[in-house]
């Protein structure tokens, strides 16, 4: 019979890796969706081109010094294609074409199986030298999210943080006063892509499997739920409600109720706790509409 | 050379002509009203003057240079500040970090020359009296007060031309008054001001010259003086008169 205990070993650290690494890609993401409130719901798009560029050719090659390079390649790829859109585009329409894109992406991982072995994902990933045991690879990533998190705080506060609020809040008003929109979807798209390739790069070494599992729909509604519920733009919060959500998500796998209850109990009480978010914040969710 | 010249300037939307031909020029220094029944064009105007909407036809240049297919932003960096008749200001921001994202987005050349970015932000809102709020969210603003650090941030940023649209609107009848000495204030710094207003006594109070829009086309341009008894715009504000 399993047990809620506060987490101890190898269940701890493995506790803290998941955390460490979702962190990274979520406040990349933060800076799109909650900073920007740019309506992107593409970030697994991001994931899958730079988690696969990246393990397809370690794969084929062997090696990292060629896989990361192009991993980054894919994420600034897609990063730009999002960002292009995202100039061209109404909220609504992008809201829409990012999520397709996101299938789109996902249908051609699973049917291109020649290259990415479609259903079956990509076996056996050797980690890199340093990250061999479980303790070293979740030091790692503790570390580079640590440095993450101050590097997003930075942003926040920084001119750039500013004005991606203030394009947020209203966009004439903010380009009235020489705020360069393109520049700033840029640089909030980059950071998001550049989050996606981290995460992705350490998740898949973890795990010694890249699978298309890992890219579903849920995956991006995790992520909007943590950035709801931690405060759209907020470094601080965002950061606290993944630790905050992912331990929730794990221990309540181990309640002492018959698994065929609580099941369907958790992904209720996931759902309760998207919607009551959202109504939290159905005021600054979105900016609203003002007339000039 | 006039600071700002349009010339032929129009402007169809949904198959609706909103601007007719409007011709005009401001010269360095004046202050210009412009006035107008509702709907008559003058924010429409006032949206393809800072680049938001492209005008069908015409053109528009500050000094010399075509700005007619310049971008908003490239627009501000080029000196045209914009009052919004709703208040432009970021409610969910402190009136300090609103005057600060203002003069970031200054072209480097002209930050560098502010100095001290800090004691900037600080004497903006020293200028009209916000200081003691420096750390509130704008959005607890009054009206008022919200159009006078509007102003003052436009003035600080080293605005060229202003484009304010109906700055008393909104605000209580007691600080229309020390907006209106904010207006002077550009006026004695030497800035040039197109201001839309419908109150014609505040009008002629502060313009060098008035102009009059009615279904987007200029139908007088001249010294309050002379425009004040003019027959148009009795008719255009008052309808044709009975006893006449
Ligand atoms: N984006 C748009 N699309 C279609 N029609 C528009 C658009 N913007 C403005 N109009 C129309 O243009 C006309 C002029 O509007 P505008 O807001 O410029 O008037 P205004 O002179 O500023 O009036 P007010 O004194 O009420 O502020 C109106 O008939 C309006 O409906
Ligand atoms: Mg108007």
């Amino acid at each position: 019979m399993l047990s809620c205990l506060l987490p101890t070993g190898n269940y701890a650290l493995h506790l803290l890796a998941i955390t460490s690494m979702t962190m990274v890609h979520v406040l990349g993401y933060n800076v799109i969706f909650g900073k920007g409130k740019i309506l992107h719901f593409g970030p697994i798009a991001v994931s899958l081109a730079s988690g696969y560029g990246t393990f397809v050719t370690l794969t084929w090659t062997g090696s990292y010094l060629l896989a990361v390079p192009i991993g980054i390649a894919m994420a600034v790829l897609l990063s730009l294609l999002f960002t292009w859109l995202s100039l061209r585009l109404e909220p609504d329409g992008l809201g829409i074409l990012t999520i397709a894109m996101h299938q789109i992406v996902l249908t051609v991982v699973l049917n291109w199986t020649p290259v990415t072995r479609g259903a079956l994902g990509l076996p056996q990933i050797p980690r890199m030298p340093w990250l061999q045991s479980n303790v070293a690879l979740t030091s790692a990533v503790v570390l580079v999210a640590t440095a993450w998190f101050f590097l997003m705080l930075l942003f926040e506060r920084s001119t750039y943080g500013r004005q991606l609020q203030a394009l947020a809040e209203h966009e004439w008003y903010a380009k009235a006063l020489g705020i360069n929109r393109p520049r700033l979807y840029l640089i909030a798209f980059l950071i998001g892509g550049i989050g996606a390739f981290i995460t992705n790069l350490f998740y898949h070494q973890y795990l010694y499997l890249v699978h298309p599992s890992d890219f579903l729909f849920p995956v991006l509604i995790f992520y909007v739920m943590i950035i709801v519920a931690g405060k759209p733009g907020s470094t601080m919060g965002v950061a606290l409600s993944t630790i905050l959500l992912i331990f929730l998500r794990e221990e309540l796998r181990c309640l002492p109720i018959a698994a065929s209850v609580l099941g369907p109990l958790r992904m209720m009480l996931f759902g309760i706790i998207l919607l009551a978010a959202v109504w939290y914040r159905r005021d600054s969710l979105f900016p609203k509409k003002r007339t000039i | 050379m006039p600071l700002l010249s349009v010339s032929h300037l129009s402007l169809t939307l949904n198959a609706q002509q909103i601007l007719k031909n409007v011709t005009f020029s401001v010269d360095q220094g004046e202050v210009v009203g412009l006035i107008g029944p509702n709907g008559s064009g003058k924010t429409t105007l006032f949206n393809v003057l800072s680049g938001f909407l492209k005008p069908t036809d015409g053109s528009i240049h500050l000094r010399d240079a075509d700005i007619t297919s310049v971008s908003p932003a490239q627009r501000a960096k080029l000196g045209i500040g914009r009052v919004f008749q709703n208040f432009g200001i970021f409610r969910e921001m402190t009136l300090e970090e609103n005057v600060l994202v203002a003069l970031e987005a200054l072209p480097k050349e002209q930050r560098m020359l502010l100095g001290n970015i800090k004691d900037v932000v600080k004497g903006t809102l020293d200028m009209v009296g916000l200081s003691q709020h420096a750390k509130k969210k704008a959005g607890s603003l009054s009206g008022g007060q919200m159009r006078l650090l509007e102003i003052a941030r436009t003035l600080k940023s080293g605005k060229e031309l202003f484009l304010l649209d109906e700055p008393t609107a909104g605000v209580s009848p007691k600080m229309t008054k020390q907006v209106a000495e904010l207006i002077a204030e550009l006026k004695k710094e030497g800035k040039t001001v197109l201001i839309i207003e419908h109150d014609l006594p505040f009008i002629s109070q502060i313009c060098d010259r008035v102009m009059v829009l009615d279904l987007g086309e200029v139908v007088l341009n001249g010294k309050p003086k002379e425009i004040k008894h003019d027959k148009k715009l009795q008719e255009i504000y008052f309808g044709a008169d009975p006893t006449a």
